[in-house]
């Protein structure tokens, strides 16, 4: 049990890793510019089923890894087209249901399989367990950091001020000459190559992906992420990402372990639900606010 | 094509916008006084079905007399719903001026809390319906089955009803006013508190009723709601968001394009999964082309 339990841990901390690198990716469309992507999935989904058609192929990991960051950013870019336009409902109708035709196209033209799924074959292939979960972790976590370093190096920098002032007001960065569509498309491919990165990652820790497996659900629980933890703020997305899975693992576990006159998986969603709600009533800005730009310093006034 | 049974194809084609227009006029109604899309519309819908369904298997009365109890039943169960969720969540938010987005996240948590609280209800997946139906019959060119039939007639009744509220009562006049300007409708009097929890009952009830149609005429799930909620988005942006018979108009446009674009893909070999992919194209042509939708051409309601 306790031997269990552990791997239970390891697989949780992995899923930490691969949705932390989602959330990031959304903070940096909805946290930073205010993009209201409701179909955050299907990018993850681009990504996943690239690298997973890829590898089956027998292609080699970090090709697989760029082209499935590169498929993901053309996927963004696709329905950034249509879609920036729009006011923040339409944008997010548009985009949950591009996520829905997708998963629609993938089930019904048998890509990857189809209804079915497909099968990867996981690149660690250790003795034990354990030494898989571990060497995953740290996979995870490896381009959690690469993730993480470019999206605070974005939204630290000149274009990160533009992108919040989209957010602030559209009209405002506008006058100021900024061609805000093109911004917006930008920021939208750039979580979505994030996204897609989070995917593929997705893909190759769970050896079968299928399209049940990228359900709106996911898309929500990204949000959840972002919301709970501080919407601009990175840290913050990453810190609600851990609490939002260690929520949903234990609620796995509960399942597992304990007999409840309840599933605890459907009290976990319900609970969801109320906590969101609660976090858009009394703490809207997350766990952690949002942390003030930090501008170069200036230089030292030369002393004549 | 030759063998197409189109007269068939027209009249289910009815019956799609029938169940659209019931769901897209409740929708448009929120979304254009509230201001904000309502994801939690597809589970008020969802819940319909149930709160049908546990009704029928209740009661053992004379067919008629149950579907009336069951539609009654739903309208209210939902219709208590969709007012408490505006009482309880969505007022205060919109008082508190969420942003739109927050607005939407905190409709979606509220879809899946009802969602899930169904699930745990009533496990198992897809239910049915054991009512003794009539067996179908051909009159003429067409098949008809009442289960088929009845959303035609709710939503006749419906939209008439509608119709008359909104032009013939107080309540409706003030609907309307608080639609057009909010500011102007409460500095004449008007309590718009009252008028915003009206719409929300309406709404969530025609849903219910909605849900309830869908769920009549086949089996239905705990997904069902979500699964057209995006057919009745399309419905009410083409319809124009806030407008009553840009949403009529729309729900049959937008069921003929479903129904028959099926039987176009399927000549294509493509399955009928494909149905929510046609709304979506009309939906994004809409948006990019005319976002406004049909309103225009109702100019004056």
């Amino acid at each position: 049990m306790t031997y269990g339990l552990l791997m239970n841990l390891l697989d949780m901390v992995v899923m930490i890793g691969i949705y932390s690198i989602a959330a990031i990716s959304l903070n940096l469309e909805y946290g930073f510019t205010g993009l209201s992507n409701f179909g955050k999935v299907a990018f993850f989904m681009v990504g996943a089923y690239t690298y997973a058609i890829l590898a089956q192929a027998g292609v080699n990991f970090g090709v697989c890894m760029v082209a499935s960051a590169v498929s993901a950013a053309a996927f963004g870019f696709l329905v950034s087209l249509p879609a920036l336009r729009l006011r923040e409902d339409y944008l997010a109708i548009v985009t949950l249901t591009s996520g829905e035709i997708l998963r629609t196209i993938i089930q019904n033209q048998g890509i990857g399989g189809g209804y079915n799924g497909i099968s990867i074959t996981q690149i660690f292939h250790f003795q034990t367990l354990m030494a898989i979960r571990l060497a995953n972790i740290g996979l995870a976590f490896a381009f959690l950091g690469i993730c993480f370093i470019f999206s605070q190096l974005v939204a630290n920098s000149p274009y990160g001020r533009i992108m919040r002032a989209i957010r602030e007001d559209q009209t405002a960065a506008q006058s100021y000459g900024k061609n805000i569509q093109r911004y917006k498309s930008q920021v939208f491919i750039m979580g979505s190559a994030i996204a897609g990165i989070g995917g593929a990652l997705f893909a190759q820790y769970s050896a079968h992906i299928e399209p049940g497996s990228f359900l709106p659900f996911l898309t929500f629980t990204i949000w959840m992420m972002v919301m709970l933890g501080g919407p601009g703020n990175n840290l913050g997305v990453i810190l609600g990402a851990a609490v939002v899975q260690i929520f949903q693992k234990s609620a796995a576990i509960l399942k597992d372990y304990v007999h409840l006159p309840v599933d605890p998986i459907n009290v976990q969603y319900i609970l969801f639900g109320i906590l969101i709600i609660l976090v858009l009533f009394y703490r809207p800005s997350g766990l952690l606010k949002e942390s003030p730009v930090k501008p170069p310093k200036l230089k030292e006034p030369v002393n004549v | 094509m030759a063998n197409t049974p189109w007269a068939q194809i027209l009249l289910f084609s009815i019956q799609t916008g029938s169940v659209y227009l019931l769901s897209a006029v409740a929708l448009t109604l929120t979304y254009g006084l509230s201001k904000f899309p309502n994801f939690a519309h597809a589970e008020f819908m969802t819940l319909g079905a149930y709160t049908g369904f546990f009704i029928a298997n209740l009661l053992h009365l004379p067919l008629p007399l149950t579907v009336l109890v069951c539609i009654l039943c739903a309208f209210l169960v939902s219709g208590s719903l969709g007012l408490m969720s505006y009482k309880i969540i969505f007022g205060p938010l919109l008082r508190r001026g969420s942003s739109l987005i927050h607005l939407m996240i905190g409709s979606m948590a509220l879809g899946f809390i009802i969602r899930y609280v169904i699930i745990e209800i009533w496990p198992g997946g897809t239910q049915s319906f054991t009512l003794p139906w009539p067996e179908a019959s051909n009159i003429g060119p067409f098949r008809i089955y009442i289960p088929w039939i009845l959303p035609i007639a709710a939503a006749l009744v419906a939209g008439v009803s509608m119709q008359l509220l909104l032009t013939r009562t107080n309540i409706g006049r003030a609907i309307r006013a608080t639609a057009s300007n909010p500011q102007l409708a409460m500095a004449s009097g008007i309590n718009t508190g009252r008028v915003l929890l009206t719409t929300w009952f309406l709404s969530a009830g025609l849903a219910g009723m909605a849900g309830l149609f869908i769920g009549m005429k086949a089996s239905f799930s705990p997904t069902m709601g979500w699964n057209i909620l995006l057919s009745v988005f399309a419905v009410t942006v083409l319809g124009g968001i806030g407008s009553f018979y840009g949403a009529i108009a729309a729900a049959f446009i937008i069921g003929l394009a479903e129904n028959v674009g099926v039987v176009i893909l399927a000549q294509f070999g493509l399955a009928s999964d494909y149905r929510t992919a046609i709304s979506f194209v009309i939906l994004i042509v809409v948006l990019l082309i005319k976002p406004e939708g049909l309103t225009r051409l109702f100019k004056g309601n």
